[in-house]
C-alpha cells in the first residue's frame, strides 16, 4: 500500500537518462529542500512526495479568489454610494 | 489547477473615479485594507489584514508599485509569508478600459512563486530544475498510478 504513493529509487532511474549515483545525488537535494521523504520498505528505498508545498500555493489561489471577490464588489458599492452623494 | 486569478467586472463609474479607488489609500482602506499604497513607481508600503496563523500569514502584504499609467494600469507585487522573513512572491495587476460610459476593470493577480524553499531556486541553475520538476513529474505520475514503471 505504502508502495503506492511512493517510487523506489531505482524505478526513478529507469525513467531519466542518467546513471543511478546521479539520480541519488538529484534525490538527495529534493530531500534536503523537503521536496521528498525517503522510507526505506523492506530492502528498497522508497521516496514519497511531499505534497505541503503545493497544497500551501493551492489554498492560497483558491482564498484570493474569493477574496478579490469580495473585494471587488465591495468597491462597486463603495463607488455607487460616494459617487451617488455628490 | 492554473497559477493565476482573474477577475473582470464592470463599473458604472468612469476609469478616473475607478483610478481614485484603487490608488488613494483612504478610499483603498474603505474597500481593501488600510496601508500607504501611493501611484508612485518603487513605492514601497504595506497592506495589513488579518493574520492568518493557519495559513502562515502575519497578516502584511509586502508591496512595491512596478508600474503606473494613469486611469490605464497599475501593477504592484504583491509578497506574502508568516512572518519569519521568508516571502512568497506574486504581482496584482489591474487594467481599466473605458466601455458604455464605465469602467471595465480587470484583476490579474499572477506569478506566484511556490513558497516551498525560494532561496533553493534561486541558487538553482536552470538545468537542474528542469531535473527536478520532470522527476517531481514521475513521482506524480506513479502516485497517480499512470506511470510503466
Amino acid at each position: 500500500m505504502l508502495s503506492k504513493d511512493s517510487s523506489t529509487i531505482n524505478s526513478l532511474a529507469e525513467n531519466f537518462d542518467m546513471s543511478r549515483p546521479a539520480v541519488s545525488k538529484h534525490i538527495k537535494v529534493l530531500y534536503n529542500a523537503g521536496f521528498i521523504s525517503i522510507q526505506d520498505i523492506g530492502r528498497e528505498r522508497h521516496c514519497i512526495l511531499k505534497q505541503d508545498g503545493f497544497k500551501e500555493l493551492n489554498e492560497w489561489l483558491a482564498y484570493y479568489d474569493k477574496f478579490w471577490g469580495d473585494k471587488l464588489d465591495k468597491l462597486g458599492a463603495l463607488m455607487n454610494d460616494k459617487m451617488n452623494k455628490k | 489547477m492554473a497559477k493565476i486569478i482573474q477577475h473582470q467586472l464592470f463599473y458604472p463609474h468612469p476609469p478616473e473615479v475607478v483610478w481614485e479607488f484603487l490608488t488613494n489609500q483612504e478610499l483603498i482602506t474603505q474597500w481593501l485594507m488600510p496601508g500607504d499604497l501611493k501611484p508612485i513607481p518603487g513605492h514601497e508600503f504595506e497592506l495589513r489584514a488579518k493574520p492568518m496563523p493557519e495559513m502562515d500569514f502575519d497578516g502584511i502584504f509586502y508591496c512595491k508599485i512596478l508600474e503606473v499609467v494613469p486611469f490605464k494600469k497599475l501593477s504592484y507585487s504583491w509578497k506574502f509569508g508568516p512572518g519569519n522573513g521568508e516571502l512568497s512572491n506574486s504581482t496584482v495587476n489591474w487594467m481599466l478600459t473605458e466601455k458604455d460610459n464605465g469602467t471595465e476593470l480587470l484583476l490579474i493577480h499572477r506569478d506566484f512563486a511556490d513558497s516551498v524553499n525560494p532561496l533553493m531556486f534561486n541558487s538553482m541553475e536552470k538545468g537542474w530544475l528542469v531535473l527536478i520538476n520532470k522527476m517531481l513529474q514521475v513521482i506524480n505520475a506513479e502516485k497517480d498510478g499512470t506511470a510503466q514503471a
